[in-house]
């Protein structure tokens, strides 16, 4: 460990923040924190969003920074008065449980009862998909900036919802350039994929399968393993991968079960004998597994912090959470995307002059605005910003940060244009009529 | 009304009054249910919705343990049963846009029913066999196996995804309209089974929980009647479910798991199981609780378990057994307002 | 596929380190149906919070090296056998003559709270602790050597259990409970203590294997809803009330399961769920349960 700060100070850092934070906002979402009941007179009408994210579940370990990231931007937009310095955002926070059915009704919750004009959210793409299904009808905004699956911007598009996460078939896309290099170089010629056996598992793996099939069409694929999300022990899986023989395994796993993977991989010996490259290794997990995750192991990242610190915006945001949450707290990939989110919606608001929802919808429409990771422009057919694919690099030790990073040496960062479905007539084509 | 009264005088006369109270209860409530979207915003008739449709659900659930006496923790799968037979056969109409008829919407709904009474048929054949716990679990693994069944066959049911876009035709999509479908619906159904359980039917099921060998001593084959109950409960459980898809636009197959199950459990005990309408006013507090307190915390699971475990311990008859007991205290009837709450919580289950 | 000995092997070991898993959680709740008739739904969640108590416990200590852990995990299971003393002075005691729905339902209900509380007091975050472990290497295989000490434990839980059941008074007198509690209270021993010392020991034991589980798995909210299931499975296969019977049932559960993975991944969940109907069809009291409740 190259940080000579103790495990037990970064410990109690993480957690006491975690705790505070988290009842802070569970309990005081939509009513008091951000509720502008002090608003003085020549204020204009709040503006309300609706936050679905899931606190329990497997997703509740990504959702932590999630949240925080919405807090604390919307805090910062409030202390300029709120939106065109006049609405002040009122945060509606709702737990979707990871159940579909849940979510569903929860956006009907804020939507018809808090009167929200913007959904953010959510974790797991199933409860996405149900979400989109409300919004639509109602027409009501949707950001997305975790759930991935490319169904919600390709077959369950819908004009009303702004994908701010590179979707399933962009990351998948990103890790086959990469793999496609390890490949030639390594001479591989099977492999084996385990993933989560839900929407965003099995639309990764396929993505993967797909784009590997097309990249080098020698190597064959020998296995593929579904476990249930939530899965504690692994043994048996891991000794069937590595009873296949494969030359490498790709995982399409998040969340908890991600760490657990990990954990028991390891222990059983799997990354001596197999190349695991392309596991989601985000923020989250370089930070919680800092003791643990194997050095050199090759992941792929989200909107990893440390690839963007020459964007103005990623400065600012890394220092305004540090600010918050102690010297040693950065953001995770998941607080990333969703600072986005909220600082693209202002951008949006800005352009339109208003916050009347076609008119914003209107304005997000191909629009270009800055994020933390760079300049981006929405896609004209499904809505997809175009930030990079997907960040592949090598765990590594860095003297900066008390956790490692990827190797900025050798990370590749895959841009969006080269791995999304090619053309807009074949996203066309793919996305399904709604009424 | 006289077939309930002189029956359960020739059992107990201190049932005599629960069927009143039922019907009394039932009155007031048709008519606040009627008039509810009239003062009601869009959210709160959607959630007099859930209230209807989750009502019937576990309405459906109590046929088994209120009335015969054994508790079933699978009861969600042939929600979720009708709730999939209803979007598959809604994706079939549409085909991937979101046009259907009218006469095909009616058609799907009405399939929850016959797949929902089918599986409850064949899970019911092994269950009857068993009473007590083993009941209860043999039910909870059949649901767990039809949930797994559902979750895996990806290419069949959409695994864990759902089906979507199950968006009904251009008049139900209004809340208020959605709404009276449902009300009428479930009046229906709920007029259905006050004929079940009042019939001599009925009556045999309450003898079987009573007191199974001695029925059995009569040259009654209990089996076969505790499975046609069994997939009666399942088909009204597939008409809550198949209402329940259009409602949310979406399935998933969490409708099966032992978790929903346990809503109707949950539902049922809060209003008062030993009454025909208890059900009906658990899910009238259980749902209106869930949608007002999740408006300000998150501690939902908190505050339904420390109001269960207030009720188990000290009013288990539910709502419906406290006003009972409390009338019977106020006009001297019976012993006292505790030997009645303890026979209404006998009544289940013994 | 062609199974070889080697794989055949590791798939065991894997089957039955998951089968020491299992069995660690369900003996508490075979102990406690055998005994007391409740089943208690909370017991994976008093497992969960077990967990996290060890966890506090051994960061608060340091957090570092398998010592520590061992301290912390006897901590924690003092910590869990005083909850469960608690638990059942002051609920589970209410419901001893109460109709089997309700006692259910009061279990249900101490899962959700006792969920959110975690929740409250830990937050989302997950909890693991990290030992260097190191696989071994053998014949041509890698196996996580932890595995070893789980199955130790395991046998050793159920040996222990097995001996204070069959050899010590104390063990007499709570077997002697279950076939008729009137006599045993005639003969002066006091039924309400011994039902509290059970249900005492039957959460220690969830509380103990979460400790031993915190290197091999992270503790999240959530974990338990699976797991209770699945303890369910192996205690009706096994029979209420019979470690031995749970015992068995857990292999063959882990077992089963294991080699399910390597022929049939996607149904390897239902086939636990298709043993538990057929077991419950053929012998509704279990493969070594008495037919006590029936």
């Amino acid at each position: 460990m190259s940080s000579n700060m103790s495990d037990k100070k970064w410990d109690s850092v993480l957690r006491s923040m975690d705790r505070r934070e988290f009842i802070r906002t569970s309990v005081g979402a939509g009513l008091a924190m951000f509720a502008p009941r002090f608003a003085s007179a020549q204020s204009g009408k709040p503006y309300k969003l609706g936050l679905l994210l899931p606190v329990t579940g497997t997703g509740a370990n990504y959702a932590d920074g999630a949240i925080k990231a919405v807090m604390n931007a919307t805090a910062e937009i409030n202390s300029r008065g709120g939106f065109l310095g006049k609405h002040l955002i009122e945060v509606n926070y709702r737990d979707t449980h990871t159940k579909p059915d849940v979510a569903a009704r929860e956006a009907r919750d804020v939507i018809n009862r808090e009167n929200v004009q913007t959904v953010v959210g959510t974790y797991s793409s199933a409860c996405a998909m149900a979400i989109q299904e409300i919004i639509h009808e109602q027409k009501i905004l949707h950001l997305a900036a975790t759930s991935n699956s490319s169904k919600i911007v390709n077959e369950n598009y819908t004009p009303y919802t702004y994908q701010f996460c590179p979707n399933s078939r962009m990351q998948s896309g990103s890790v086959v350039v990469a793999v496609a290099e390890m490949i030639k170089k390594n001479g591989w010629k099977s492999y084996a994929t385990i993933g989560q056996d839900y929407e965003w598992g099995r639309q990764t793996q396929s993505g993967f399968v797909e784009a590997l099939g097309k990249a080098s069409s020698s190597v064959e694929l020998k296995k593929e393993l579904w476990f249930k999300l939530g899965e504690t022990q692994f043994a048996s899986y891991i000794s069937a991968l590595m009873a296949a023989k494969p030359d490498f395994v790709y995982g399409a796993i998040a969340g908890k079960d991600n760490r657990t993977f990990i954990q028991q991989a390891k222990a059983q010996g799997m990354f001596k004998r197999i190349s695991y490259p392309g596991g989601l290794i985000s923020v989250t997990e370089l930070q919680q597994q800092r003791k643990s995750i194997p050095r050199g192991m090759i992941g792929l990242a989200r909107a990893p912090f440390f690839a963007h610190l020459d964007q103005p915006l990623m400065q600012k945001y890394i220092k305004m959470h540090r600010a918050k949450h102690g010297e040693d707290a950065y953001p995770t990939d998941w607080a990333v995307m969703h600072y986005d989110a909220i600082y693209g919606l202002e951008q949006a608001i800005n352009k339109a002059g208003s916050i009347a929802t076609e008119a914003i919808k209107t304005a997000l429409k191909g629009a270009t605005i800055d994020t933390c990771r760079g300049r981006a422009t929405f896609r004209d057919c499904n809505n997809q910003l175009n930030i990079p694919a997907g960040y592949v690099g090598a765990v590594k030790d860095h003297p900066d940060y008390p956790f490692p990073i990827y190797d900025l040496d050798t990370m590749i960062i895959v841009k969006a244009e080269d791995v999304w479905v090619p053309t807009c007539g074949d996203v066309q084509k793919l996305q399904k009529k709604r009424a | 009304m006289n077939l309930e009264n002189s029956a359960t005088q020739t059992t107990d006369t201190r049932r005599k009054p629960m069927g009143m109270l039922s019907v009394r209860v039932l009155a007031l409530l048709f008519v606040v249910f009627l008039a509810a979207p009239a003062v009601l915003g869009e959210f709160w008739v959607e959630v007099a919705t859930e209230i209807l449709i989750l009502g019937l659900f576990a309405m459906s659930f109590n046929l088994i343990y209120g009335y015969m006496g054994q508790i079933s923790f699978g009861h969600a799968a042939f929600f979720g049963l009708g709730a999939y037979a209803t979007a598959m056969l809604f994706r079939e109409f549409t085909g991937g846009t979101e046009e259907i008829s009218y006469l095909q919407f009616f058609v799907s709904l009405a399939a929850g029913i016959p797949l929902a009474a089918f599986g409850a048929l064949l899970v019911g054949y092994f269950c009857i066999r068993l009473t007590g716990i083993y009941f209860a679990i043999l039910t909870l693994a059949f649901g767990e196996l039809l949930f797994f069944v559902v979750f895996s066959w990806y290419s069949f049911t959409g695994g864990d995804d759902g089906i979507q876009r199950l968006l009904p035709p251009p008049l139900f999509r209004d809340p208020v309209m959605y709404y009276y479908l449902c009300f009428v619906i479930v009046i229906a159904a709920m007029a259905v089974m006050w004929r079940i359980v009042h019939s001599p039917f009925g009556y045999l099921l309450r003898a079987m929980r009573d007191n199974q060998e001695r029925t059995r001593f009569l040259g009654i084959n209990t089996r076969i009647y505790m499975l046609i109950n069994f997939v009666i409960a399942g088909s009204f459980a597939g008409l809550a479910g198949a209402l329940w898809g259009p409602f949310t636009r979406s399935v998933a197959p969490t409708l099966l798991g032992w978790q929903e199950s346990g809503i109707a459990v949950f539902m049922t005990l809060l209003g008062g199981s030993a009454f025909f309408a208890g059900p009906m006013v658990g899910s009238i507090i259980y749902t209106f609780l869930h949608a007002w307190v999740t408006g300000f915390t998150q501690y939902w699971p908190l505050t339904i378990g420390a109001i269960i475990l207030i009720i188990v311990l000290f009013s288990p008859g539910g709502l419906l057994g406290a006003i009972d007991a409390w009338r019977r205290i106020r006009t001297r009837q019976g012993s006292s307002g505790v030997a009645d709450n303890t026979l209404v919580k006998e009544e289940p289950d013994s | 596929m062609e199974l070889d000995l080697n794989l055949v092997l590791s798939q065991l070991l894997a089957g039955v380190s998951r089968a020491m898993v299992l069995f660690l959680l369900a003996s508490g709740l075979s102990l406690i149906f055998g005994v007391m008739n409740i089943l208690n739904f909370a017991h994976a969640t008093m497992w969960l919070l077990g967990g996290y108590i060890t966890f506090s416990l051994y960061e608060g200590m340091g957090g570092e090296g398998p010592l520590l852990l061992m301290i912390a995990i006897i901590g924690g299971t003092i910590v869990m056998a005083a909850l469960g003393a608690l638990t059942e002075r002051f609920l589970i005691r209410r419901m001893y003559d109460r109709e089997l729905p309700e006692q259910l339902l009061l279990t249900f209900a101490l899962l959700l709270i006792v969920g959110d509380i975690i929740k409250i007091i830990w937050g989302v975050e997950d909890r693991s602790v990290y030992l260097d472990i190191e696989a071994l290497e053998v014949g041509g295989t890698f196996i996580n050597p932890y595995y070893f000490v789980i199955i130790a434990v395991g046998i050793a839980v159920a040996a222990g259990l097995w001996w204070f059941l069959q050899k010590t008074r104390y063990g007499r007198i709570v077997r002697a409970a279950v076939y008729n509690r009137d006599m045993v209270s005639a003969l002066g021993i006091r039924i309400p203590l011994i039902y509290m010392g059970v249900f005492a020991l039957g959460v220690a034991i969830a509380g103990f294997a979460a400790g031993v589980f915190l290197p091999l798995m992270p503790m999240a909210l959530g974990v338990d809803i699976d797991l209770i299931v699945q303890c369910f499975a192996v205690v009706v296969i096994g029979g209420f009330g019979s470690i031995l019977g749970t015992f068995v049932g857990s292999l063959l559960v882990g077992v089963v399961y294991a080699f399910s993975i390597l022929i049939w991944p996607d149904g390897a969940l239902a086939v636990v769920f298709l043993i538990v109907v057929a077991v419950l069809m053929w012998r509704p009291w279990g493969l070594f349960g008495t037919e006590l409740r029936y």
